[in-house]
């Protein structure tokens, strides 16, 4: 469980698939048109020094594309072979050696090309004139260029690949948020709670009633907007008191959690499946019922939860736990990116869900948010 | 007059089976019980003529007190009621076994008591399996007093007799009427066959030994005597469990 959550947060590399005919295609276009913008600028600049060079443009052009042929298919080549390895190193890491990489292929390509062009296979066929005439500022030119051109388009796919990844994860926050709403087997025996009280006790029927009217509210509110820690402790409190009502004295909840700040910006129902999950994994399926336990701290400007409770005897299916984890760790990840860690695992006789997270309140996430629509009309 | 027993862990749904039945009339509450462990032995004690019984309750569930209240001398008729049990209901309507949804109406409620029939033990354990229900804690046998439950944990060994089921436990023997080959199926894969008559547990497996004639034996920690084990199986015990 743990290790699934340190992977769920980990990023995958972000550089596409080289080895694909659609890339090597791409690759062919992009040199080409970068050969040809180089040979047009030259162009302008010999046009001012020497007239009779305007007939050289399509040599310029064949001489250029070639080499940089040469230096686009290989490096595809090599990045295809690599990747395996890349995709283990983290993205600073990755990034550094894939501009390393590169910059070596542009300068052994460039050093080639210059000895090809003072060897005799080259003399003797009077081509010498089409190859650099000076080693040293021509490798080295040629890399300052690499170095640009690598480094900016490794930027683009980085941008592009981060884009991409935030619009799956929103969909599939939005996918299972709509799955992690209020269990039927819940609905149904407060129903049940409810049609008992309405006799016995009139007035908790009532209060049972509006209190399942609030956790139904929560629960069809829009669960990407933001609401503060207090609102939803509230919530799980709620949620609390008709599981008291249904459960009687087997269930026992036990809050530490005043020194959590109440201002603190979290999605919607963070924290109300996570008790929900307790309950209905740890609490119900014990005749001698048990303890879910909430804790709270604030160290520094990070918050951290601990929700824990008993392991029923017969550890039965937990598809709707984790579920409901993938979801509370989904929202956590969109509004507080590589800062927000949910765990979960069983350690002896306790299933321990912790959750951390920045404290950010009200008037800090309005930046945030404006952030997040301006990228959105961005994108 | 009807005897029922309401078995149900939620202490607001047995108040409110009460009072329906107080107003069908006709019925009397004999008894109630929190879990299935306790059904059993009210039942035993107080023999009703139909139990309503909570599907979904900790420790042993509705289905496993109904597969146990089958074993009783007179079984008394069950009803199952469930707030939601896509499993459950989906089984109880393909067998037509009398179930009840929560909240339960007092119409269906007095409908279903007109009804309400007894369950074979063949039939509640293809109900257990269409269920989904979690696999029995205990086996039941029926005694003098009423019925003896033997935790799954403490079976050492079943033997298959003439007409009866003898289990051997770790607090004696007792006869009971199921089969070796459905216990087979059921208990899988934490009991093995050694023999046509014999299903014994993995968790007491000790060894195996091998006479002068080449017969074979297992050994079970906690019993004395050795159980023979048949020429098939006893190469696939050594290489399963390396005895």
């Amino acid at each position: 469980m743990l290790r699934q959550a340190l992977r769920g947060g980990a990023e995958s590399f972000y550089l596409p698939d080289f080895c694909t005919s659609r890339a090597a295609l791409a690759i062919v276009l992009i040199v080409e048109l970068t050969a040809i913008v180089l040979a047009l600028a030259r162009q302008g600049v010999n046009h001012g020094a020497n007239p009779g060079a305007a007939a050289d443009f399509w040599a310029d052009l064949a001489r250029t594309s070639l080499f940089l042929l040469w230096v686009g298919l290989i490096c595809a080549a090599l990045l295809c072979w690599t990747r395996g390895r890349l995709e283990r190193l983290t993205v600073a890491r990755g990034s550094a050696a894939v501009l390393a990489l590169l910059l070596a292929v542009i300068a052994a390509i460039s050093a080639a090309a210059y000895f090809i062009g003072h060897s005799q296979l080259a003399i003797g066929a009077g081509a010498a004139e089409f190859f650099p005439a000076a080693a040293l500022p021509f490798v080295l030119r040629n890399m300052a260029i690499g170095f640009v051109i690598v480094a900016v388009a490794l930027r683009y796919f980085h941008v592009t690949h981060q884009w991409r990844r935030n619009i799956e994860m929103r969909a599939a926050a939005r996918v299972h948020a709509l799955q992690a709403r209020i269990r039927p087997h819940f609905l149904f025996n407060s129903m049940n709670t409810i049609a008992s009280l309405t006799r016995s006790d009139p007035v908790l029927a009532e209060q049972a009633v509006q209190d399942l009217a609030d956790l139904f509210r929560a629960s069809l509110s829009d669960q990407r907007q933001h609401i503060t820690l207090e609102e939803e402790l509230e919530v799980a409190r709620t949620y609390q008191r008709i599981e008291e009502l249904r459960l009687g004295p087997r269930l026992c909840v036990s809050w530490d959690v005043d020194r959590l700040p109440r201002d603190a910006r979290v999605p919607g129902l963070v924290l109300q499946p996570l008790i929900e999950n307790a309950i209905y994994h740890g609490i119900e399926p014990r005749p001698a019922g048990g303890t879910v336990s909430i804790v709270g701290e604030l160290t520094g400007d990070l918050i951290t939860i601990v929700v824990r409770n008993p392991v029923a005897e017969r550890q039965s299916e937990r598809e709707g736990n984790r579920l409901a984890l993938a979801n509370i760790r989904e929202r956590l990840a969109l509004l507080y990116g590589e800062l927000a860690l949910v765990k979960a695992g069983r350690f002896g006789e306790e299933y321990i869900v912790t959750l951390r997270f920045p404290h950010v309140t009200a008037q800090s996430t309005g930046a945030t948010a404006t952030g997040a629509t301006a990228s959105k009309k961005a994108g | 007059m009807l005897k029922v027993l309401i078995v149900d862990d939620e202490p607001p749904a047995r108040e409110r089976l009460r009072s329906l039945l107080a107003e069908i009339g006709d019925t009397e509450v004999v008894g109630e019980a929190g879990s299935g462990a306790e059904a059993l032995s009210q039942a035993t004690a107080l023999s009703p003529d139909v139990v309503l019984l909570d599907v979904r309750m900790p420790g042993m569930d509705g289905i496993e007190a109904a597969r146990h209240l089958s074993t009783l001398e007179e079984p008394p008729a069950v009803i199952f009621t469930t707030a939601y049990d896509q499993y459950a209901v989906n089984a109880f309507e393909t067998r037509a076994v009398g179930y009840l949804l929560k909240p339960i109406r007092r119409e269906k409620l007095a409908a279903a008591l007109g009804q309400a029939g007894r369950l074979t033990r063949p039939q509640l354990q293809r109900l257990a399996t269409a269920a989904r229900a979690e696999r029995r804690t205990h086996i039941a046998a029926r005694h003098r007093e009423g019925l003896r439950l033997i935790p799954i944990e403490e079976v050492q060994y079943f033997l298959a007799e003439q007409k009866y089921t003898t289990v051997r436990h770790l607090r004696g023997e007792d006869l009971i009427e199921d089969s070796l080959r459905l216990l087979e199926e059921e208990l899988a894969p934490d009991f093995v066959r050694i023999h046509r008559n014999a299903l014994v547990a993995v968790r007491h497996l000790d060894r195996i030994e091998r006479n002068a004639d080449g017969q074979c034996f297992v050994r079970l920690r906690g019993c004395e005597a050795p159980l023979a084990v048949s020429r098939r199986m006893a190469g696939e015990l050594r290489e399963r469990f390396r005895l």
